[in-house]
Parts: C-alpha cells; structure tokens; sequence
C-alpha cells in the first residue's frame, strides 16, 4: 500500500499492516505517533532529550507488540499515552530520589509567588507550561491528555488506570489551579484585550 | 473541540488554545531515527515475549514430548510407583515368589549346563 493511501487508515489497521512487513506503515505509524509520544512526553518532564527518549522507548514497546496485538482491545493511541505517561512518572519518580505520593493532592500553589515566578515568561503557551508544572504529577497528566491532547475523560481514564470521575475530579482541581496562577497574568499577557 | 470541554475550559480557553499552539515538535532527526528504528523492528525475526507462568509451561511441554507424552509418562510413573513400593514394603512378603531362589542355590540348580557344557555341545 502506498504511504499518501494510508493517511485515511486508523492506527489499527496501521499496526497491522506494520506486523504483516508493511514498510509503508511503519514511516505512517512513525510520522503520526511519533509527535504525539514526544509532545505528551516534553510536557511532562520539559527536557527535550529526556523526552526523546522516552517516546523512543515507548515507540519501540510498540513495534514489538505488534505481532501480537489484538484488534479492538485498546486503542493504539490509547496504549501509547499510557507507556509514556508511566515512563514519564518512573523518570520523575527517579529524578526525585525516592517515593513520590502520586494520590496526595497537594494544595493549590500562591498564585502570587507563582506569578512572580513566571514573570520572565513572555508566551501565553510557555506561561501555561510553567502554570502546569507546578501543579501536582497527576492533575498536570489529567490536564494535559484532556485540554492539550484533546483526548476523551474515558481515554484518560484508561491511560490513567482510574476511574472517569477521578478524572474528571483531577481536571476540575487542576483547571482551578491554573485559573488562581493565570488569572493574575491576563492583563501582562494581553488577554484582557481580546 | 467537544462541546463538553470547551464548558469545562470557560476562562481557560484562550490559555489552552496557546498552550496547543505552542506544542513541542520533535526534531526532524529525532523522527527520522524513529523511522530507521520501526524499519528496523519490522525487519527482525518476531520475538515471541511470553509471560513467565507460559514460558514454564512451555519447558513442561517440551519434557513430556521428549517422554514420549502423557501415556508414557503415566507408564513411568506406575512403574516408580511399584518399585517404591516393593521397595518400602517387608522382604518377608515377597518370600512365596523368590523361595524358588535360596542363598543356599547354586548356580546349576536353575542351569544345569553350564556355559561351557552348552558351548562344547556346540549350540
């Protein structure tokens, strides 16, 4: 199959062609999901060599399990996020030296402080990256797969491996979070004029 | 964008809609070893990656085969099973079929020629 008829197939149908020794699947797989384990990945740990390797090792899961993958288990893309989100969490975890509480729901930050923090920030997206690092690991993943990967709460429920209103729980906590840290940054940004 | 998240959004919109236009690229580079990498995953021999209760029953397998399966196997066992048991059991017991053989027998009791006699006759 040539590479451009494959941009309609799903990410399914993808893998399968790419377990059956497809060359035209594996540059589409590599093309389409490659960003997105990469983007998920720099959001959360913002070292861009650190993400690369994470989305290569997820990357790599990939390839080999798709001789064995079953169709309609679980999603491609679904399967993907949830490699890297534990990936991501396992390099935290390290980069911490020791246990990190993933459950404990830690306080919003003082909105005042974070601002002041972030006052060398001049881009509205680099504004939110630095609003999203400072809330805890498991609001800033919820929040990411949700509002910047657009995926669906039952997906990030499945990547997660929690239940759909625990999602929905972490997202509402993170959203007012980040609505006390970048509340007091629209009118700096610009956004009181829009 | 879902009707749902863009409620759920409300004042943080705008923040988001930046936030997913300044969304981190992989370099060009970093995707083309991606690439090399699937080319080459695609290309090596399939590596059977079974859990490890499989893979024990897999070496289980193997050795029943090489028994000559179940049947012989189940063969084998009777077979150790008796030979403990005659094993664990008295001597006394088994007097009846071995009286014919006492300590005191010699050997032409039971061959009356010998192996040299046999072989003189010319058998």
């Amino acid at each position: 199959m040539p590479y451009d008829a494959m941009s309609d197939s799903s990410d399914e149908d993808l893998l399968a062609a790419y377990a059956a020794g497809e060359p035209a699947a594996a540059r589409a797989l590599t093309q389409r999901l490659g960003p997105k384990a990469f983007g998920v990945a720099m959001r959360m740990l913002k070292d861009r060599a650190e993400a690369e390797d994470v989305a290569q090792e997820a990357l790599l899961r990939l390839w080999r399990a798709a001789p064995g993958w079953r169709a309609g288990e679980a999603k491609v893309s679904t399967w993907l996020y949830r490699v890297v989100s534990n990936l991501c969490i396992d390099r935290i975890r390290k980069a911490r030296g020791g246990h990190v509480d993933l459950d404990a729901v830690a306080e919003p930050p003082d909105p005042a402080r974070s601002a002041e923090q972030d006052l060398q920030e001049t881009a509205r997206g680099a504004a939110l990256q630095a609003a999203l690092d400072t809330l805890p690991e498991r609001q800033k993943q919820a929040v990411i797969l949700r509002h910047l990967e657009g995926l669906s709460n039952p997906e990030i429920a499945e990547i997660m491996d929690i239940g759909v209103r625990a999602v929905e729980s972490l997202t509402a906590r993170g959203r007012k979070a980040l609505e006390g840290l970048l509340g007091a940054r629209r009118a700096e940004l610009g956004y009181d004029d829009d | 964008m879902t009707d749902k998240r863009k409620a759920e959004e409300a004042g943080l919109g705008p923040w988001f809609d930046a936030g997913r236009a300044e969304a981190p690229a992989p370099s060009g580079d970093w995707l083309a070893r991606m690439e090399a990498m699937a080319l080459e995953e695609q290309r090596a021999p399939a590596v059977a990656v079974m859990p490890e209760r499989e893979s024990r029953g897999v070496r289980l397998r193997d050795l029943l085969r090489v028994l000559g399966g179940w049947p012989a196997v189940a063969g084998l066992a009777a077979a150790c099973a008796a030979g403990v048991w005659f094993g664990a059991v008295s001597p006394a017991t088994f007097s009846d079929w071995t009286s014919v053989a006492t300590v005191s027998d010699s050997y032409t009791t039971f061959e009356p020629a010998s192996g040299f006699d046999v072989a003189m006759l010319g058998y």
